[in-house]
Order: structure tokens, then sequence, then C-alpha cells
């Protein structure tokens, strides 16, 4: 009774938790597919965290005085600190899906370094583009009778880090771009790297809201933010989408990474 | 011989004995050119309702432009995106020399708008006038800046039909055609760019 | 057949060009200096805008010989585009 013939049988069929047992044992992708459904479920939360339970997106005005400001950290006092919360504990979950897209470009034809360079830069993205905004916000929630002015301070520090910071989200999609674009094992289809240099160009729009605090160019506004928002949308959309496809097409008996070490 | 067997294809498609038409360059790129069609359209839009919403002032900011700046700069691009018309015609029919000299004029043609493009913001600048200073500039900056961007990926894009057309062994039409393809992108964005900011009333 | 697709090429340069230069004569010329939206110059502007695009795309861009479904693409959202521009001009 050897470990391939446990391996060759097929999947049980009597029940869905039989089947998911099994393929957690034996399925040769296992490690894959942890990772691409921890991509859904971080997702789902930060969905919920920042759109539902903190209200924090869309972002509100940048407009606002530091009286309206103080209200509004009243207001929201315990979204931020539960939603956040949540973010403090279950975050770093999105490793996984900088972790799935760089072994996405070393399945490509390309040099490593492509994988390299954007896991270095996305494992430091979340802190100025996540986390910061959630520490400071929470800061600003914890003791609401603080000075009006400091809670504005906190107020720019939290959505400024968030929309500011976009410059490694840029610089990342540019690298997936051309790492698509050259690759000649069509790993991922061609026009999600055009996709991702159209991602990386609307991006650069965000950079105005460090000079506007009202109107289309600041943080929320329509051309800094929503258009911004529903191309991200659309884009994650499809990076999780063709991740999907990438995991079920690959054969773990004859792909294998190029340039193996 | 893959590379005989394109170009037969092509110079018998205008004709369109072969059968089927086929996408000019790359579907993958005319995918991209409707994306960034659709995203500059929604900007487009949100101009339009904010001129709207607030004429003088926005008038009054448009008469600060030069209007034969625009049109000079739409010539240029008009001209440019002849002149690469022409490269592929010519890589079609194989005059390889014939085309790398029109993909030279192209980059030429992008080169003096960007120059003129940067004088046309220093005189601007000169006059006052920054990104944030009024709406109409906000938006004149943004809208002359994002293209500036689209105009520099295009010289990347034009390098990549240079780089194609030297080298036999390498050469591909359906990617010399899809760099053509976004050049021209960048052409008719700007020329809703220069309707917009600088006919339009 | 060589020289048609040349010749082709610059006449339609030359239409989108005389465009541009009708263009700049309305821009200069028109009827009054007040500072109100003219809807006259606003028609114009997005029937220019029309226009040009749609030679590019077609001419330049080829798609005269591309498939139809490019073509039904490329008209369609020209046409969207041009209309919603005309809602936010006239309906504000």
């Amino acid at each position: 009774m050897s470990a391939s013939q446990n391996v060759a049988a097929a999947p049980p069929t009597r029940s869905k938790l039989q089947k998911l047992i099994w393929n957690f044992h034996n399925n040769p992708k296992r490690e894959l597919w942890i990772a691409w459904y921890t991509i859904i479920v971080f997702y789902n939360i930060f969905g919920i965290v920042f759109f539902g339970i903190t209200r924090t997106q869309p972002p509100p005005p940048a407009s606002l005085t530091p009286r309206e400001i103080v209200e509004w950290f009243a207001d929201n006092r315990m979204g931020l600190l539960v939603g956040f919360g949540v973010i403090f504990f279950m975050g770093p979950i999105v490793t996984a899906s900088t972790a799935l897209i760089a072994y996405s470009m070393r399945r490509m034809s390309v040099s490593p370094a492509f994988a390299h360079t954007y896991l270095i830069l996305y494992s430091l993205a979340a802190v100025p583009g996540m986390l910061l905004t959630c520490i400071v916000l929470v800061v600003g929630a914890m003791r609401p009778d603080r000075d009006p002015q400091l809670m504005a301070t906190l107020y720019d520090m939290g959505f400024l880090a968030f929309s500011g910071t976009m410059g490694i989200f840029l610089i990342g999609s540019v690298i997936w771009a051309v790492a698509i674009l050259l690759d000649k094992n069509n790993i991922l289809p061609k026009w999600f790297g055009y996709f991702n240099v159209c991602n990386a160009l609307t991006e650069v729009v965000v950079a105005t809201c460090c000079i506007y605090k009202e109107g289309p160019f600041a943080w929320d506004g329509e051309i800094a933010f929503y258009i911004n928002l529903v191309v991200f949308g659309i884009y994650t959309g499809c990076f999780i989408t063709y991740l999907k496809a990438m995991i079920e097409k690959e054969d773990p008996q004859v792909d294998y990474l190029p340039n193996k070490v | 011989m893959n590379n005989t067997a394109r170009y037969e294809d092509f110079k018998s498609r205008s004709e369109l004995d072969s059968g089927e038409a086929k996408y000019p360059g790359q579907a993958a790129m005319w995918a991209l050119v409707m994306i960034e069609a659709m995203t500059f359209s929604a900007y487009f839009v949100v101009y339009t309702i904010y001129y709207k919403l607030n004429p003088e002032a926005f008038l009054r900011s448009q008469a600060e432009l030069s209007l034969g700046f625009g049109v000079f700069n739409t010539v240029i691009l008009l001209t440019s995106s002849l002149s690469i018309a022409l490269c592929v015609f010519h890589s079609r029919e194989g005059n390889i020399r014939t085309a790398l000299r029109y993909c030279l004029l192209t980059v030429a043609g992008g080169l003096l708008f960007s120059a003129l493009k940067i004088y046309e913001w220093s005189v601007e600048i000169g006059k006052g006038f920054t990104f944030s200073s009024d709406e109409f500039f906000s938006y004149y900056y943004f809208f002359t800046g994002m293209h500036l961007l689209h105009v520099l990926v295009g010289f990347i894009a034009l390098g990549v039909v240079y780089y194609q057309l030297i080298n036999p062994s390498r050469r591909d039409q359906e990617i010399i055609e899809s760099g053509a393809t976004f050049w021209h992108m960048v052409d008719f964005l700007w020329v809703i760019i220069f309707a917009l900011l600088y006919v339009m009333r | 057949m060589n020289i048609s697709t040349q010749s082709r090429l610059l006449f339609f340069w030359g239409v989108l060009t005389a465009i541009t230069l009708i263009a700049w004569w309305i821009g200069t010329h028109h009827s009054d200096t007040s500072l109100h939206p003219e809807a006259a110059v606003g028609l114009s502007a997005m029937a220019i805008t029309l226009i040009k695009v749609r030679v590019i795309i077609r001419e330049f861009m080829d798609v005269r010989n591309a498939p139809s479904k490019l073509k039904y693409i490329t008209d369609a959202w020209l046409v969207i585009f041009i209309i919603c521009i005309s809602i936010a001009y006239f309906a504000i």
C-alpha cells in the first residue's frame, strides 16, 4: 500500500465533507487551493469591515472641519474599534494573495526576479496601505475626548495613508504586467497583462488627493476615488478568477518551476 | 517560415479573399484600448458635469488657454498617427526599411508633441495658473498630464515596434500592429481632450 | 491596391486636419464673448469629436477590415460616449 497508490485513488463521492478531507490529505495542489480560498476569505472580510462596519469606504469627505471630524469619530466609534480589531487579528492573511501572484510569476518563463521584487514590494505595501490607516483611526476612536485639531490630524493621516500609498500598487502592477507580456508559458492571458497597465495608470490619479480637499480630485472625489474603485474592483475580480484557472490548469506531474535552483 | 505566412495573410486580408477578417493587432491590445477609452470617457463626463455647474469660472479660465497650441498639437499627433499607419502598411508589404523610417517619424512626432506640451505648461504656469489655482486648470493639468503619461507609454510601444522590425528572426506582425493600435489610441484620446478643453463652450 | 491604400490614408489625414482647422475657426469666431455656454459651439465640438474619432478608428486603426464584432463595439462606445456628454452638457 504505497503512498502513490493512495494519491491515484479517486476522492470519495459520498459527501462534501469526505471530499474536503480527502483533498486536504491527498490533493497535490492543496497548498495552492488553501492560498486561493484564503484570498476569497480575506476580500470578503475586507469588504464587510471597511464598507459595512467601519464605514471608512467610501471615504468620508476630506473637507470636514475639526468639529465635524470629532462628530464622525463619535458616530463611528464602535464600528471603528470592532472592525479594525478584526483587521488587526486577520488582516495579515492577505499575504496569501501576494504569495499566489508571486507564484504565478515564478511559473512564467521570465526571470524569478520579477516574482521576488513583487513579493518584497507587496510585503511592505500592507503596512502603510492598510495597517497604518487602521492603527491611526483606532487611536482616534479610542479616546474621543482629544483636542479636535489632534483628531483632524489623525483623520487626515488615516485616509491619506490609505489613498496615498498607491505608488506601491502601481509599481507592482507594472511588474506583473511586464512579466505576463514577456511570458512564453501563457500562464495568464495577455489581455490581463495590458489590464495591469491600465490599472497602474489609473492609480496615478490618486496622487491628486494630497492637494485637493474637495471636488473630484479629493480622496472622496469621483475621479480620485470612485472611478479608480470601479477599475480596481474589476481588476481584483479578474485576477482572482485567473488565479483559479491557473491552479486548475496546473498538472503537478508535468509542470514545475522554471529556473529551478 | 511563420513570418512569411503572416505577410501573405495580411496582404490578402485587405482584399478580404482569405475568408474571415482578422483583428488589427492582438485582440488583447483592443481590450486595453476599450478599457482605457471607457475610463477616460468617465473622466470626460465628470468634467462636463462640473463645467455645467459653474460655467462662468470655467470659461474665464478657458480663455487663458491658447487655442493655437491645441490645434498645432492635434495636427502633430494626427500626422504621427498617419506615419505609424504607413509604417504598418509598409511592414505588411515587406518594405522594412521604409517601415522603420515611418516608425522613427512617429517617434519624432511624439517627441515634438511632448516638448510643445511642456512648453505650453510653462507658459500657463508663468501666467500663474497651476494645478491647484482653479477648477478648470485642475482638469486641464489632469487631462493633459494623464495624456502625456500615455504618450510616454506609447514611446515604449513604438520602441517595441522598432525592435520587432529590425530583426527578421523575431519579427511578429501582430505585435507591430498592436503597438500601432496603442499609438492611435493616444491620438484619438487627444482629439477628444482638444475638443472638450479647448473648443467646447 | 498598394497606391490606393496609401492615398486613402493620406486623404483621411487631410480630412482630419481640415476638420481641426475648422474647429480652430469655430473656437476663435464664436458669436459673443460673454461667459456663457454656447449650444452651437458645444454641439459642433461633439460632432467634430464623433467624426474625427470614428475616422481614426475606421481608417487609421484599420477597423474597416476587422471582424464585425470590433466594428460594433467601437461604434457603440463612441455613440454612448457622445450621448453621455450631450446629456451632461444639455441637462445640467
